[in-house]
């Protein structure tokens, strides 16, 4: 009965009901949208990072997880030292920089030969290997989203590149050109961002990187097998309360929004309320008829934010493939259960004040 | 309307009234009800001792103003007392607690307003059926079926309030009220906000109720007409019951 009475009451008021679940839906997808980008990101970027194929990867002193962020500061030379390490197969210098025009994106500067014996080599959809000095590798999400084909000129970093190739993505960058011409454009002679290290079996990765850490005390030593587990939120500086800040944010606006349709929806129904009371409704009862009705509300708005996440991950990675968006079972369910809570919130006051309601006054109420 | 009606003593007609049951199942003693609106007092209720005995039908009539609304809220637990007594079903209303007050007006009490007060969103069904569901004993088919059909609404039950006419929405109101077999039925005004045809309907209704169900009914009113269809009738003035005793 009570069901049918709340089913009723929503219907009843079509324009009420979509507005409210429209917010929370809303505020769902902001959760999501958020959560799923900054962990897509992440775990994107990690699963690049492991897509390289090296076992172990040295980076300079204090260096942070995001190899972008390290600059160049080691010599090339060193790659010769790490060579020289037992179970060393092969090792690559890789210069990185950071490209912030349109986009945020790594332009990895490699030497062909070593990072071919690192990571197994690129495979090509069309075009070549880097041959001249102003020769550039694109992966495929960045020439699908930039419609970028063999042959054109890209003008990156103020220098005009030929595109040599379009190649399979998951090697890290999405951009890939000599090292030695990206040394000369950055300044960067005879430097390194990272040494990428294959081991001759995979199982010494260990071992190589306990050598490296001796070697070069101080030095960051990772292997990026480790990477998908470091790449969370509290691994991030400040992501974890970017995050929390923009749930809190959807929150408020959930409670906000819920406060007001459930307020409006008890004044507008205060002569029900006391026929209910002249019935010998309880307060509880009259409470868990508009926590009931919040819930609906937050529900259908929770599905429809749910819906709304994954429409809006379909248009932005048509828009923009390389910008990777993880929806998780546990995120869903997570953002639907605080758009519930914060709606419960925000109509504990209006059920509380219906409760309340003077059941003489109310059904005088005009 | 009600030509057929002999005018009592009031004495006599408690003594009829006592002859059928000892007990009133509603009685006031010196009861009173004072509004304050700031330093302003309003007496609407100024010692009215009144008795009404099961199956009844008593209609309380008076000028606007007078308080019959009041006690009718103060008697079925909407309302506190001021002073004084409510003893309804051997329960005094004016010691409890507004939590008991509920549970008394979800059991002996059914309530049927002017305006109807039929709850919009739901049909005739469900606004019957959520009386019996907030009484607690669950629905029961049987009563419900027996209800709908004396108050003639089998054909209208699947009908929102907004889809009923006056007389219908009023009669829906009298099965919410009656559905759960209260101890008393309190009608405000019932008739007031009907034609002479809906209102003749309604109160035979009432009436019959009273004769076959042995229901006690307790009807304010202004219109003498309707009030005669009452066994009893008692004339309030100034907050207090004067005088008048209509019998059938």
């Amino acid at each position: 009965m009570i069901r049918y009475m709340i089913l009723q009451n929503v219907l009843h008021r079509p324009l009420r009901t979509f507005i409210t679940a429209i917010a929370v839906a809303v505020e769902v997808t902001l959760v999501i949208m958020v959560v799923g980008l900054t962990t897509g990101l992440l775990q994107d970027y990690a699963k690049r990072t492991e897509g390289i194929g090296a076992d172990v990867m040295v980076q300079p002193p204090s260096s942070s997880l995001f190899m972008n962020f390290g600059g160049a500061p080691m010599p090339v030379s060193i790659a010769d030292k790490l060579q020289r390490l037992d179970y060393v197969q092969a090792v690559s210098p890789v210069l990185i920089s950071l490209n912030s025009v349109a986009a945020l994106e790594n332009i990895f500067g490699i030497d062909p030969e070593s990072f071919r014996a690192v990571s197994g080599g690129f495979v090509f959809y069309s075009g070549h290997e880097l041959q001249g000095p102003n020769d550039i590798l694109v992966d495929d999400i960045y020439a699908k989203g930039k419609n970028v084909k063999v042959g054109q000129t890209l003008h990156i970093l103020a220098h005009d590149f030929h595109v040599a190739g379009i190649v399979e993505h998951g090697k890290s960058a999405r951009l890939f050109v000599l090292l030695s011409t990206l040394q000369e454009m950055t300044g960067a002679h005879d430097k390194a961002s990272i040494f990428l290290i294959k081991c001759d079996r995979s199982n010494h990765a260990a071992a190589v990187a306990e050598e490296a850490k001796q070697l070069l005390p101080g030095y960051e030593v990772r292997q990026p097998k480790d990477l998908m587990a470091l790449m969370t939120s509290s691994n991030v500086p400040y992501l974890g309360t970017f995050i929390n800040v923009m749930i809190s944010i959807a929150v408020i606006v959930g409670f906000l929004v819920t406060f007001l349709s459930m307020y409006t929806t008890v004044i507008e129904r205060t002569r029900e309320i006391g026929v209910l009371k002249s019935l010998g409704a309880s307060k509880s009862y009259i409470v868990r008829i508009i926590l009931s009705e919040t819930t609906l509300l937050c529900l259908v708005g929770s599905v429809a934010g749910v819906g709304l996440s994954f429409a809006l991950r379909a248009i932005i990675h048509n828009l923009h493939p390389s910008l990777p968006i993880q929806i998780t079972y546990a995120w869903t369910v997570r953002a639907g259960l605080i758009a519930i809570a914060g709606g419960l919130l925000g109509s504990c006051y209006p059920a509380w004040i219906a409760s309340r309601k003077d059941p003489v006054e109310a059904l005088a109420y005009e | 309307m009600a030509n057929a009606t002999r005018i009592f003593p009031s004495s006599e007609v408690l003594t009829l009234a006592r002859e059928r049951a000892l007990e009133p199942i509603l009685k006031t003693e010196n009861l009173w009800k004072v509004y304050r609106s700031g330093k302003l007092e309003v007496a609407a209720l100024r010692g009215v001792n009144m008795e009404v005995f099961p199956g009844e039908f008593v209609s309380i009539m008076g000028p606007s103003g007078c308080g019959k609304s009041t006690m009718l809220h103060v008697i079925g637990g909407l309302a506190q007392a001021t002073r004084g007594r409510v003893l309804l079903d051997g329960n005094d209303l004016t010691t409890m607690t507004d939590a008991a007050r509920t549970l008394l007006r979800r059991h002996k009490v059914g309530f049927v307003f002017q305006k109807f007060n039929l709850l919009p969103t739901l049909d005739a069904y469900h606004n019957i059926a959520l009386a019996q569901h907030i009484h607690g004993n669950g629905f029961d088919p049987h009563r419900f079926e027996v209800v709908a059909n004396l108050l003639g609404l089998s054909g209208r039950l699947t009908h929102k309030p907004s889809e009923l006419s006056g007389g219908e929405q009023q009669r829906v109101a009298l099965a919410r009220a009656i559905v759960s077999e209260p101890k008393i039925v309190l009608a405000d005004e019932p008739t007031g906000n009907l034609d002479t045809k809906s209102s003749e309907a309604v109160l035979d209704l009432l009436r019959q109720l009273n004769k076959d169900l042995g229901q006690t009914i307790v009807m304010i009113t202004h219109n003498p007409d309707a009030a005669a269809y009452g066994n009893r009738v008692l004339h309030m003035r100034d907050g207090q019951v004067v005088d008048g005793s209509t019998v059938h």
